[in-house]
Formats: structure tokens, sequence, C-alpha cells
């Protein structure tokens, strides 16, 4: 008899823990240095709520894994009203913590709802996606799965916390990517942040994207129209966000963004460019191997804020070097590339979707993290998946690639039942 | 998943992880050393590290000055937690209205900056502070070291005072040296030995490389503490002055205005060194407030100037032994010399006997004869047979009129006068004034500290010393002797040593049959000179005395001046008589004879200077 997890994939979990055991030596690291008695009380208990947080997550794995794929299937649609209700529910009753009116608090716990609710969208997302697939009537579905995706999004921005609403536009093209909707399409969505961020950065690249954009339109599609939309798209966007930037926008709101590409300014370092003129310096001075465990001179002075918790990243960066940094780098790349490959093996549209939308979500959140912990991106507030402090992220994180890994070692339950 | 879909999923992956390596690569590996440039900027401290400042001794190794810490909590407003200004004013003892204000003033200052608010708090607020750190933050502390004089002697002109120094003397300073010597709010010496021995004391500060957090508070040493540099170069002070007879002579000179130069005639160590009135120094040296400093600057008695090395008085009779010197040297008494005798009818002829009495007919009087009655006759006869540039000449060989090589920083050189003063203020050299210069009147000044000089070259049969001080430096860790640089030279006064007997014979005879009669001690034999330097302006005569003891084997040399309190066996001489009996025996012998002294020091007062002038 073939025992219930034998198409466990192993190689993802031992990922997992991998990452999470980075994330708790930073955390642990920042929290219990030579300068703990520096601290404040409740910064000094992360490690602890963090290990908490950590068991809750695994228990929470183990029940995925054992729950029957026709149950989790009935379940979507529930689990997304339950999304919605909660993001609803923490407008009317939520705290507000940093700016972000996300929080709901059931006595001692308290969770951040924009966080969970990364769950039931994915899911619902992959669930009316999967149907269209199935259906072979993937033409319209872009529009679909945009409106399962736009009404959380909308409360999510108007919870404040633009970070989140961020990593569910940025879920949309790479859903519809792996969901075999035109490709044209899920280039001129990727047109519109690209375009709008080289706009930030500098007009010479923003032309040049515009003019590669018609070029590769052109010879993608042999088509004059959309060679059109797309540089009308490009140059739309650069035009808005331009003009956005030097008529709509508050002076403070342009200095985040642009202070990004330049921190070090004069006008900068002191307010917007501090986070990152920090982040930097501490990468800068972990070197190739870094300056060891509890010996990081900026994580142990604190001179970068949030440092446990959205820049994790540079603790990793200034203790344990280069080395260490391309070591959690090189985990993630493995573990997102994984899920890809597995994702290719489930036959079932809904289960090859969840799988592949994980993947998805593991990277925007990577890739706008460390992108604004090195100075790549402005500082946007999202966590890194398994190494920041926060146990909401951990939870939900955890939660998806429990999913994703329950639809892969059931993906033979799929046929039977759906 | 088409084969297209997959590939480019995986290239966006692989792009974007790989973009962000290059990214990492260019920060961690190319551009590390701007960015560790920032990051040691942000947090490597060198802290200046002030040695600890020279601890000073008397002759017997009794601690005269030390240190003691002083701890001040500073403010660094923009890191410090308003919500916590209740736990931190319960932890001072103050009103929070107080840590409010205090605030404020360290805002006005800087507010990235801790900014001392709360100077001087005692050890127990302190360590409440520190144990609470880190519920305080953006508050540190600092510890000083402030100067502490344990013993009852104030010796205040002697040892001096330190204060801080001020934007002209940094500027002054660090011209010439290196900046790190002296920073804005430290200490230097001002007066006395704190300010001669500066160098020494202070030592050469060290720098300590410290990692700080983001509040400014140190964290952790800089690998290990390899590259701190240790302060050195700071060095405690031997003094040869016992500090029981500067005690002593500050505790008999109560109600006078004067000073006491004691030294030893070995060496010119000195003993003792006492102005009066004086100063507490422990106030001085934490800094006093303006007013108070006023009050002390602007007493009528003057009390911060140093009446042992500066005072000019004519020295009165104590000058007789001198004149006899100079009488025998240039056969001023014919070829017999040692006993050919002057006759005193009680006054001396020159000017009908109206101007230059004697205070007895004393008769025939040879040398002894004359210093043991304090014969005026006998030496204005000396004076009017004398040239006044030979007069000059031994004044200045014995120290007069001259400042002493001394350790000592503060000092006038006094006044002999020569024939050009003469003409200036009289026309001519007139015999009337040679021969008031002979008993030491009339315009002429010296300090104390020539007259011990002089007193102690007597003592030990004719070499002047170097009166001094610091006898040697000792380092604080390793305890090994220092001695110092500077030339400490012994003149020998090539005085014929049969001359030399006479005049300690007669100073001895003044102890035991004469005006020092009053003022022996008991079982030592011992000589001396008393004297009476004339006040100007009717006020009361000052009183003079010089003494050497043991007679035969001098240990002790004394001048002491006493302001306006009359002659010089009335209050000087008994004063002389108990600091060196406390010297030679380590006590003062109860007796009757000490009660009569004792009553004699302390009954004599100073004419007040109010009344001379109301």
């Amino acid at each position: 008899m073939r025992k219930w997890y034998n198409n466990l994939d192993f190689y993802s979990l031992f990922i997992w823990i991998a990452l999470c055991a980075c994330g708790m030596v930073a955390i642990y690291s920042s929290t219990h240095g030579e300068a703990q008695e520096f601290l404040l009380n409740t910064v000094q208990n992360s490690f602890q709520r963090q290990f908490l947080w950590l068991g809750i997550s695994a228990c929470a794995l183990i029940v995925i894994l054992s729950i029957p794929m026709q149950l989790l299937v009935r379940l979507v649609p529930w689990v997304y009203l339950a999304t919605i209700g909660f993001l609803i529910l923490a407008l009317i009753i939520g705290r507000e913590v940093g700016g972000a009116r996300s929080w709901i608090y059931f006595g001692p716990i308290s969770f951040q709802s924009s966080e969970l609710a990364k769950i039931g969208v994915l899911l619902v997302a992959a669930f009316v996606l999967a149907s269209r697939m199935k259906n072979n009537s993937v033409k319209h579905a872009g529009l679909i799965v945009a409106g399962v995706l736009g009404l959380p999004t909308l409360l999510i921005i108007l919870q404040n916390d633009l970070g989140t609403a961020l990593v569910f536009a940025g879920l949309l093209p790479i859903l519809l990517l792996c969901g075999g909707v035109p490709l044209r399409i899920v280039g001129l969505l990727i047109i519109f942040p690209v375009a709008g961020y080289l706009a930030a950065l500098n007009w010479q690249a923003a032309l040049g994207f515009t003019a590669a954009v018609g070029i590769i339109a052109w010879f993608g599609t042999r088509s004059r129209m959309w060679m059109a939309v797309g540089v009308f798209a490009s140059g739309i966007t650069i035009g808005t966000a331009t003009f956005a930037l030097q008529h709509v926008l508050q002076p403070h709101q342009v200095a985040r963004i642009e202070s990004f590409a330049n921190p070090e300014a004069d006008e900068y370092r002191a307010n917007v460019g501090f986070h990152l003129v920090q982040s930097k310096a501490a990468l800068g001075s972990g070197g190739w191997i870094g300056a060891g465990f509890r010996q990081g001179t900026q994580t142990q002075g604190r001179y970068i804020p949030e440092q446990s918790t959205d820049f994790v990243f540079s603790v990793i960066g200034e203790e344990w070097g280069f080395v260490g940094s391309i070591l959690v780098l090189l985990l993630f790349a493995a573990l997102m590339l994984r899920l890809i490959c597995l994702s290719r093996r489930i036959d079932h549209p809904f289960g090859y979707l969840v799988v592949a939308g994980t993947a998805g979500v593991f990277l925007i959140h990577v890739g706008v993290n460390i992108g604004m912990v090195l100075g790549l991106l402005p500082v946007i507030g999202i966590p890194l998946p398994f190494l920041s402090y926060g146990g909401s992220a951990l939870l939900t994180n955890t939660t998806l690639l429990g999913l994703a890994l329950a639809c892969y070692m059931r993906r033979a339950e799929f046929s039977l039942y759906v | 998943m088409t084969k297209i879909r997959f590939t480019l999923y995986c290239s966006t992956v692989i792009l974007v992880l790989t973009t962000l390596s290059f990214q990492l690569f260019r920060l961690q590996i190319a551009e590390r050393q701007d960015l560790e440039e920032i990051a040691h900027g942000n947090s490597l401290r060198n802290i200046r590290v002030l040695p600890s400042r020279g601890l000073i001794y008397d002759r017997y190794g009794t601690l005269m000055v030390h240190n003691v810490p002083t701890y001040t909590i500073a403010l660094a407003p923009k890191y410090f937690d308003r919500t916590r200004i209740p736990l931190l004013a319960k932890h001072l003892d103050v009103p929070d209205s107080v840590v409010t204000r205090r605030l404020q003033e360290a805002q006005e200052y800087n507010p990235y900056r801790l900014y001392p608010s709360f100077p001087n708090v005692s050890f127990e607020q302190y360590s409440r502070i520190l144990e609470d750190a880190h519920r305080l933050p953006g508050v540190g502390w600092d510890i000083k070291e402030k100067r502490y004089y344990p013993t009852n002697a104030q010796a205040s002109h002697a040892l001096g005072y330190i204060g801080e120094i001020n934007r002209k003397e940094l500027n002054s300073i660090n011209l010439e040296s290196d900046s790190s010597l002296y920073r804005q709010g430290d200490f230097l010496g001002r007066t006395g030995i704190e300010r001669g021995y500066e160098p020494w004391l202070r030592g050469i500060p060290g720098v300590a490389r410290r990692w700080v957090n983001v509040y400014g508070l140190e964290i952790m040493s800089y690998a290990q503490g390899q590259s701190d540099q240790h302060p050195r170069g700071n060095y405690d002070l031997h003094l040869t002055m016992d500090h029981r007879i500067q005690e002593l002579a500050e505790s008999l000179f109560v109600n006078k205005r004067g000073a006491v130069v004691a030294l030893d005639p070995s060496d010119g160590g000195i003993i003792a060194l006492l102005s009066k009135p004086d100063y507490p120094l422990g106030p001085l040296s934490e800094g006093m407030q303006s007013e108070d400093w006023q009050a002390l600057a602007n007493h009528e008695e003057q009390p911060l100037y140093n009446r042992a090395t500066m005072n000019l008085m004519p020295p009165g009779s104590t000058w007789k032994p001198f004149m006899a010197i100079l009488g025998l040297s240039e056969r001023l008494l014919g070829e017999s010399r040692s006993d050919a005798t002057i006759f005193c009818n009680g006054y001396h002829p020159f000017g009908e006997g109206r101007f230059f009495r004697c205070l007895d007919a004393h008769g025939h009087q040879n040398v002894v004869e004359a210093i043991q009655n304090s014969c005026n006759t006998f030496f204005f006869e000396l004076a009017r047979r004398m040239n006044l540039g030979v007069f000059q000449e031994y004044a200045n060989r014995f120290g007069f009129g001259l400042e002493s090589p001394t350790d000592l920083l503060e000092q006038t050189a006094g006044f002999i006068p020569d024939s050009t003063y003469f003409k200036r203020t009289q026309g001519r050299l007139r015999t009337g004034s040679l021969m008031n210069l002979g008993v030491g009147q009339g315009d002429m000044g010296v300090t104390p500290l020539q007259l011990a000089r002089y007193a102690a070259a007597l003592a030990n049969g004719g070499t002047l010393h170097t009166p001094h001080l610091v006898s040697h430096l000792s380092d604080p860790e390793t305890g090994e002797w220092i001695q110092l640089p500077d030339s400490r030279a012994s003149i020998d006064l090539e005085l014929d040593t049969a001359y030399v007997n006479l005049v300690r014979k007669g100073m001895r005879l003044v102890m035991e049959a004469g005006t020092g009669r009053g003022s022996q001690i008991p079982g030592i034999p011992t000589a001396g000179k008393t004297g009476t330097a004339q006040a100007p302006g009717g006020m009361t005569d000052h009183s003079v005395f010089i003494m050497f003891a043991p007679y035969d084997n001098p240990q002790i040399a004394l001048a002491v001046q006493c302001e306006n309190t009359g002659g010089g066996s009335l209050c000087a001489a008994p004063i002389a008589s108990l600091l060196a009996e406390l010297y030679l025996k380590g006590e003062i012998v109860p007796s009757s004879y000490k009660e009569l002294r004792m009553r004699r020091a302390l009954s004599a007062t100073s004419q007040s200077l109010l009344q001379e002038t109301q």
C-alpha cells in the first residue's frame, strides 16, 4: 500500500524549512545581539513570537495536506467570501498599524487581513480561470480574473495597504500567462508597470523601452494595430507618470518615488532616502562573507528601520555577506522553479494554476522586497516570504505552499471528483 | 502549460533573481568600500579617553589630592521617548517639568546629540538609570572625575586649582600642539603645581573605538579593542610638603594675614607654604559660580594673592645676620673682625641720636652680641661703612631682588635698591637711607620665600638651594619613579665658614637669651632672628621671623611673616617654633610651654584693613 505522503514533494518542503531557518537566524540576531538591552521589550520578544507562529504554520501545513481535494475545491468559494468579509471587517473594526488599516484583533491574537486575503484570491482566481480553460474559452478570461482580483484589491487599497494591492496587480499577468490567455494581452499588462517604473527612473530609458515595445509587438504579432496599442500603452503610461510626478502628486510622494534611484542625495538622505541609505550601507559592509552572526554593526546598532520585518534581507546581507545572500536567492529560485516544474505535471487546470500561481506570489514578493532592500525599487512595504518577521505573512505563505503541495500530492484525485 | 509559456515563466524568475544578484554584487563587492564608509560613519565612534589626572602625595605618601567620579546624565531629544519623562524624572528625583525643560534646552543645542542635561547626579540616581537604560532610549551618561582634597590642609596657593579650559586657551594650545590634547570642556591647572606640572598630571588622551547604535550609545568595541590607544603619560606627584605642618600652620594663622615658608635646608624642598587668607580648592576646581568668584577675587584681603612668594615687605631685624656676613666678609669691622666691637650708646651718633635709635644702650658689641641683642647701632654703623654696590651684590647672591629658580609659578623678584634708585627718588644717596638698609628697613622689599631660602642657607653653612614643592613623579601603574628633568642647581655662596658660624652662634643666642627666648623648642637647640617690619600708613608693624633647627644638624628652616600684628617675637616666632617642633618631633609635647606659645600664636590678630580705610 502506498503511503499518503509518497507524492509529497520533500524537495520543496526542505527549501521551506531552510528559508524559515534563515529567517529565524536573522530575527534572532537582530533581537538578541550585544545591543539587546537597548531594545524595547516588545521587540525583544520577536524571536519567540515568530517561533510560535512557525509552529502554527507547520500545523496549518499538515492540516492542508490532509484535506481531500474534493473538499478543498468545494471550500474555494467560501474561502473567497470569507476573505472579502474579513477585508470589509478590517475596514470597519480594524486597527491601523504602520498607516494601513488592515489588522483585526481577536483578543490577544491579531492578524493582517490583507495578508490572509492572498490565499482566497489566488484560489478563486485559479478556480475561475480553470473553469474557462476547461471550456477552452480563455479569450475573455482576462477580464473575469481581473474582476475577481479587482474587488479585494480595491478593498486593500481602501485599507491603504498599497504594497499588498500591488501583489494582486502583479499576479494578474502571471495567472494569465499560465492560463493560456494570448501573450499579447499578457505583454500589454506588463508594459504598464515597466513603463511607469522607467519613467520615474529616467526618460531616455523610458523612450528606449517604448521603441523596444513597438519592435517586439511587430515581430510578435505582425499586426500594425497591436504594435500601435503597445507603443500607445507605453507612451501614455510614461506621459501620465511624468505628468503625475510633476503636477499631481504631493512633493513628499514624489520624493518617495524618486529617492530610490539616488537616496544619498542631501534632500533625501535624512528622510525618505534614510531606509535605503542605511540598507545599502549595511549590505555593503557585509562584503563577501559578512560580519558574522550577531556581529553586524548596522544590524546591532539598529540603523535600518524595520530590520526584522521588511528589511530583514539587509540583516542577512550584513551578517552573512554576499555568499549568504546569494544562498538565500538560490533557495528562492529553486523553490519557484521547482513549483513551476511541479505545476506542469498536474493535468487538472485548477491544481496547475494554484501551484503556478503560488510560484508567482513568491516571485512578486521576492522581486519587490529584495529589489527594495537593494535600492532598485521605491520603498514598498511588503514582506520577504518565510524570512520577514510577521505571523500573518508566515502563515499565509506557508498555507499557499501547503495548498500547492497538496494539489501536487493529490493530483490523481482531480480526475475523480472534479 | 505550453513549452513557450513555461520557458517565459522560468526565464522571468531567472531574470528577476539574476538582476537582484547583480545588484547584490554591485553593493557588496564593487561598491563595498564606499558603503562601508557610510556604515562606519554611522556607527563607529572614536571616543577620547582622558587619563586620570595625576594624584598628589605629600612628603610621607599621604594623599593630598585625588579624583572622585561624578556622574552626568545626557539627553538626545530626537531619540528620547517623551512618554518616559515621568520615569526619568522619578529616577532623578526631580519633577517632570524639570525634565521637560532640560529636554527643551537640549533640543535647542542639537536634537541628535547627547547634551549633558543633568550634571553631578548621585551614584544611586546614575545606577537606577543604567538599570533602566533599555526603557530610556536617547538617554546617555558620562562619568567624569573631579578633584577631591582629603586632608585638612588646604594648601590653596601651593596646590592650586583646576578650571575648565576657555576658548582662547584652547586656540593657543591647539596652535602649537596636537588638537586632541585639549577639547572644549576639559580642565587644566590654573594655579600652583596643578598649573606648573600640568603636562605630567594630565598626560596624553587615548582613543577608544566603539560601535554605537542609532541612539549614539556604545554597543561593542571595535576589533576587540586592539586598535584602541590607551591614555598615557599621566604621573602622580610626590611633594616635599608635610601635610601636618601645612595643616598646623593654617590653623595657627586664624585672624591673620601673612605667609609661612618652611624649607628643608639640605635640598630646598618646601615643607610648608602658606599664604593667608586662603580659600578652599574644591569649589574652584569644580567650576565656581560667577558671583562667588567675583567675591573671592575682589575681597579686600586678597585671598587669591600668594603672599608667600609675592608679598614684599622690609625684612626688619631678620636682615641683621645678612649684614653681619657682609660686614665680616668685606672687612668693615677692621682686621680683627670677629671680636671687633662697635660701641652702642642707645643711638647712632649720625643725626644727633634723634633718628637712628637703638632699643637699649648696649655698650661694646661684637658681631655675636649685636645679633643676639639685635643692636641697631652696630648695624647702622656697618651700613654706614659699606658700599651700596657691594650691598646689592651680596643681596643678590643670597637671592634677594631676584626671582628664585623654583617650581612655584607666581613670584616677585623683590626689591634691593641701587644708587640709581636713590638718585632718582632723593637726588643723591643719603647716608641715612644707607644706614636704614643696615637694619632691614626703608626702601627694600623681600618675600617670605626669599627669607626662608636665606635662612636655609644660614642653616646649611652657605649653600643656596632651589626651593621646590615636587620631589619626584611616579608612574601610577608601575609605581616607577621619575626624576624631573629640570635643573635644580644649588649655589655655593663661598662664605667663610668661620663667619657663618659667628652669625649662627648669634642666632642661637637670640633663641636662648634674646628676643626669641619665648619661642624655643624644648630639648632642641635652635637658631633664629626676630624682625619687625615698619608698615606704611600708620598701621601696626609686621611681625617677621626666621629660624632653623636643630642647630647642629638643621632639618628645617622657616620664614614667617604676620602682617600688622606687632613685633617679631609676638606672633611669627611662636608659630615658627610650633611648626618646627611638630616637624622634628612628630608632635608638640604637651606642656605649659606649648600652651604659652599656642596662646601667643593664636591670640595675635592682624589689624583690619577695613579699620584703616574708615
